[in-house]
């Protein structure tokens, strides 16, 4: 900028006589200055539409970022590893269900058992009742030859005939009972059976059941931890990518700042120019290195950042890279 | 509720760029385009934490952050300065004024959030 200065004002100085300028700078108009008022507000223009798109293109950025978190909470919620941890959970919650019908199973299989048993006992029973039976016909019997023999002892033997008759009464009671629990006791039996082979039909209706949904259980398991394994690889993906986004738009925000920092810098120059270019229209065009010199002095005091100064003592600008913070 | 950072910087992108990061970390930003504005939103709200540029129109960070430091409700609001201004004096006037931290531009967000939490009052 200095060297474009230097070559305006002598490309400027050489159409004339040093000293005919002043003269002649209340009726000629003065381009100097008017060219530098014009930079200025190029410049100024230039930096205004810059920080316009700047500003816009940053706002783009932060609704780039919102919609990411936005779609990554609405969808995506989590990480990879919670997705798996709920396909483990839902795999012992279904397994555990299996187990439960199994144990349903185990209980219907001691029932038939108990009722076996039961039946075993009513052959028991009924072995009870015939004995009743027999020993009611044997006393019967016994009866029957007190009585025969009470008849021939005559008129001695009428009390004893008595006894004997009671005697062949009970015997008779007895036997009738016997009938009464064999038939109650094969009715229970009948009963117990039809109880029993229907539990075991039911229990290997059961049985077919549990191991049918046991196995669809682990088809759907199996079909649901494939689903929720790609599930978790996407999850982690889409976390992995939008941490990677995030990190280009933080690489983003870093050089978007640039712009105040060229804004600066222009501002800067395009004061100065105006300044110039006043300081300029006011002397007439002469003297124009010593106001060029000065103006360039009065800048350099209003300078903030190391590639102004650099720049200005002749040296290259250096990169600038992002700083660490101060703290007092 | 959110801790309130106020950002005063004459650079709509820089308030822009700053504000991203700031929000994206769970704070809520007031904005002011100069020191002025920036006295003018000392209404009486509880500011956790400022942020000030130092070269601005109409009113300067360094000016800004005297009259913050003189101000009864925010004398304590810990400032931090974030300008292109990278010259030793400079940072010693901030520091003499009160501020507490001084980020030049340009910054990765990362580092300005780290001192935000750092320094910013409960």
């Amino acid at each position: 900028m200095q060297r474009i200065i230097q070559r305006f004002f002598q490309s400027a100085q050489s159409t004339g006589a040093p000293g005919a300028e002043a003269a002649d700078a209340a009726a000629a108009p003065n381009h100097h200055a008017h060219a530098l008022q014009i930079w200025a507000a190029q410049i100024d223009t230039s930096r205004q539409q810059m920080e316009d798109a700047v500003v816009a293109l940053s706002s783009r950025f932060a609704a780039i970022v919102d919609q990411l978190d936005s779609a990554l909470r609405m969808g995506l919620s989590g990480d990879g590893e919670g997705v798996s941890n709920d396909a483990q959970r839902a795999e012992v919650d279904l397994l555990e269900v299996v187990n439960s019908l199994k144990a349903i199973q185990h209980s219907r299989q001691t029932l038939s058992q108990n009722v076996r048993s039961i039946v075993a006992y009513i052959g028991e029973l009924r072995q009870m009742a015939d004995e009743v039976g027999v020993i009611a016909f044997k006393t019967n019997l016994l009866a029957l030859n007190a009585a025969i023999e009470a008849a021939h002892a005559g008129e001695s033997g009428r009390g004893f005939a008595v006894v004997a008759h009671e005697v062949r009464a009970l015997s008779d009671a007895s036997r009738q009972t016997g009938r009464l629990i064999t038939e109650k006791v094969g009715s229970i039996s009948a009963t117990l059976e039809r109880i029993a082979a229907t539990n075991e039909s039911i229990a290997a209706e059961d049985d077919q059941a549990i191991a049918t949904a046991e196995t669809r259980i682990r088809e759907v398991l199996t079909r649901f931890r494939s689903r929720t394994e790609a599930m978790a690889n996407a999850v982690n993906q889409a976390n992995r990518q939008s941490g990677e986004i995030k990190e280009e738009v933080a690489h983003s925000l870093v050089q978007l700042q640039f712009q105040d920092r060229v804004s600066q810098i222009l501002s800067h120059v395009a004061t100065s120019m105006r300044a110039l270019g006043a300081a300029d229209a006011a002397a007439g065009a002469a003297n124009t290195d010593e106001l060029a010199r000065r103006s360039l002095e009065t800048m350099a005091a209003s300078y903030t950042t190391d590639e102004q100064r650099r720049i200005h003592d002749g040296l290259d600008a250096k990169a600038v890279e992002p700083q660490q913070v101060t703290f007092f | 509720m959110a801790k309130k950072i106020l950002l005063v910087d004459d650079s709509a992108s820089v308030r822009t760029v700053a504000g991203i990061a700031l929000r994206g970390a769970g704070y809520e930003v007031v904005e002011a385009a100069n020191g002025q504005e920036g006295l003018g939103r000392l209404n009486g709200d509880k500011i956790n934490l400022i942020i000030s540029d130092v070269n601005m129109p109409v009113m300067d960070g360094i000016t800004f952050l005297k009259e913050v430091k003189r101000h009864p409700n925010y004398r304590f609001t810990p400032v931090i300065m974030l300008t292109t201004e990278a010259g030793e004096d400079k940072k010693q006037e901030g520091r003499a004024a009160g501020a507490k931290a001084w980020i030049v531009k340009p910054f990765q967000p990362q580092t300005m959030l780290d001192a935000v939490s750092k320094l910013i009052l409960a």
